[in-house]
């Protein structure tokens, strides 16, 4: 295989970067209705897989709780919304107000602890949250949860309504790439290297005089806010949100994605995220058991290439 | 006559106890698997779930409900021998990719359940229709039953533990799994019949639970997260401690439960957890290390 195909896989250039941008931008306009629907889900869970890359992959913390700031991130833009009538970039910037907030008082008790003692504690605030949401039904709807209204999107000159679908595509193809720009540009930086540092070995980071923990309170928070932020669009898209977004299963699915696609590259997790969301978009019309194939697919995929999809493709080219 | 709401909190209490003991059969499971093999079984619940559906077909096809029980759990036992072996085996020590690989598992065999057995809740009718007076209460006595028999599994399963080779095996790989190795003790044989006696135990929780609960294909997510809750608050890799946090948690949401709602009653639980987890992170009778 060519050497320059190899370089674009495991570290992709500013020109296979900008192609891809434009023809993702090209897509938004000429697929069809489902298709497009379809890329709109995988941006969304790209981010979430993305910023589940930051605590996972590069950091080494392995949490089963992100579903937390997810449907935090949901609500967040939710209620204000719902209930105060803001406007729709004022309502994502409470929900990422909120994601902070519960990052800070949470993660300072969280990162303290590390390996198995660190899953457990997230698991456990999240379920605190999804139990408390599934209760309070006059706050969250609980089950069924709550549909509200989007108001259009204020961009100044004009304003844009996102129910529709090419208005929605584009303003989640915004956050895509700025997600995936910011996040790229964190793990390029020397911040990013502390934080690679601390995933191969932590004790000699910390011999070295770094904190620590305070480095994994910052790969916490920024995981987090993207979190948030996916959920927030996820909410906007569907004008819903429900306790279930709060759920284990929701907090399953970043790690899914994440470890199919391949951990600490962050395309790995898009990749993953694509792959697993388009295989339940097309398997799921013609069988309502289509789980049983993504479930046989994680256990073939993982025993094949513990690395993930970039894995096996970075090892095929060597 | 003792005045209403003692006797609904005895009976609370009672279910409870009763409750405990079919958790302590499944969250020992749990707790053998991962601290043995370091295989976070997050299809745990969906063993126990299988246990209490094969107990139903059992019954549909036998007429015997304790027949069903029996043959659900060898059933069971011997599909954790070929699971540990089929797909386990190279997961083993990767604590990460454990989770992902059982949540797979979960799914299947979810959807399995959901596509023979119906996403319909069925109902096993009770095998001993009777009430035992005491305390006040009026208590079904099939429940009595159920805390009799799990407490014979579990000292059988204490015997078996300290007093026999295969038992002794276990308890030493657990302990050191090289050095146990080096000793001369078959440590892939060992972990194969602990995966099998775990799903054994899990899918006999769920089979004697059958006719107090309803049956439904997601019906292993709710024990799945209490038998969580027990392992880590009794400490990973002691069964003395799973045994004693389920003999707590479990009366303890039940007679929450006659004043708050379920969900609330498991809030509490959780904050237990953590609040354990923070003062005293191996659990009330964790082995250090690990």
């Amino acid at each position: 295989m060519p050497q320059r195909l190899r370089k674009v896989i495991s570290k992709p250039t500013t020109l296979s970067l900008s192609i891809v941008v434009c023809l993702l931008a090209l897509l938004g306009l000429i697929l069809p209705t489902g298709m497009r629907s379809l890329l709109i889900d995988i941006m969304i869970f790209s981010i979430f897989a993305m910023a589940y890359d930051i605590l996972f992959g590069f950091s080494n913390q392995f949490s089963y709780g992100q579903a937390l700031f997810f449907g935090v991130g949901a609500y967040g833009v939710l209620l204000p919304i719902l209930h105060m009538k803001v406007n729709l970039w004022t309502g994502m910037l409470i929900a990422e107000m909120l994601c902070l907030f519960f990052a800070l008082a949470l993660g300072s008790l969280a990162v303290r602890v590390s390996g198995a003692y660190f899953v457990i504690i997230t698991i456990i605030f999240n379920m605190i949250f999804y139990l408390l949401a599934l209760d309070w039904t006059w706050l969250t709807g609980g089950d069924d949860g709550l549909s509200f209204a989007v108001p259009p999107i204020p961009l100044g000159f004009a304003s844009f309504s996102v129910y529709d679908p090419i208005v929605n595509y584009y303003f989640t193809f915004f956050f895509f790439i700025t997600t995936y720009l910011i996040l790229k540009r964190i793990i390029d930086s020397p911040l990013g290297r502390i934080l690679v540092s601390i995933r191969e070995n932590e004790e000699r980071v910390r011999f070295l005089g770094y904190d620590v923990i305070r480095y994994k309170l910052i790969a916490y928070i920024i995981s987090a806010l993207f979190t948030g932020l996916s959920g927030a669009l996820y909410a906007v898209r569907t004008r819903y949100a429900s306790a279930e977004y709060f759920s284990l299963a929701i907090s399953a699915e970043p790690i899914i994605w994440t470890l199919i696609g391949g951990a600490g590259t962050l395309i790995g997790p898009i990749i993953g995220a694509a792959v697993i969301t388009s295989l339940i978009y097309y398997i799921g019309v013609w069988w309502k058991h289509y789980l049983i194939i993504i479930g046989a697919l994680m256990i073939i995929l993982l025993r094949v290439s513990p690395k993930g999809i970039v894995g096996y493709i970075a090892s095929k080219m060597r | 006559m003792l005045p209403e709401l003692i006797r609904i909190i005895i009976f609370s209490l009672t279910n409870g106890v009763v409750w405990a003991l079919i958790v302590a059969l499944v969250a020992l499971g749990l707790s053998f698997i991962f601290g043995l093999m370091e295989i976070v079984n997050i299809a745990h619940g969906e063993l126990y779930m299988l246990g209490a559906v094969l107990t139903w077909y059992g019954l549909a096809l036998l007429g015997n409900f304790w027949l069903g029980v029996i043959i659900a759990s060898l059933i069971m036992g011997a599909f954790g021998i070929g699971l540990e072996r089929v797909v386990l085996r190279s997961f083993e020590g990767r604590v990460a990719d454990t989770v992902i690989v059982t949540i797979g598992l979960s799914y299947i065999l979810q959807q399995i359940a959901l596509a023979t057995f119906g996403g319909a809740p069925r109902t096993i009718p009770d095998p001993l229709p009777v009430a035992v007076q005491f305390l006040g209460i009026n208590y079904p006595a099939y429940r009595l039953l159920i805390t009799g028999v799990s407490a014979l599994a579990l000292i059988g399963l204490w015997l078996f533990l300290y007093r026999t080779s295969l038992g002794i095996h276990i308890r030493a790989a657990m302990q050191d799994r090289e050095m146990a190795s080096a000793m001369g003790i078959p440590v892939s044989r060992v972990y194969t019949m602990t995966f099998s006696i775990g799903a054994l135990l899990a899918a006999l929780g769920g089979a004697l639970a059958a006719p107090v609960v309803q049956l439904f294909y997601l019906m292993g997510l709710d024990i799945l997260c209490v038998s969580f809750i027990v392992v880590i608050v009794g400490g990973l890799g002691s069964l003395k401690g799973t045994l004693v946090a389920s003999l707590i948690i479990c009366p303890l949401e039940g007679v929450m439960t006659v004043f708050i709602t379920p969900t609330e009653a498991r809030v509490v639980s959780f904050i237990i957890m953590a609040v354990v987890l923070l003062i005293r992170p191996r659990g009330l009778f964790g082995t250090a290390g690990r």
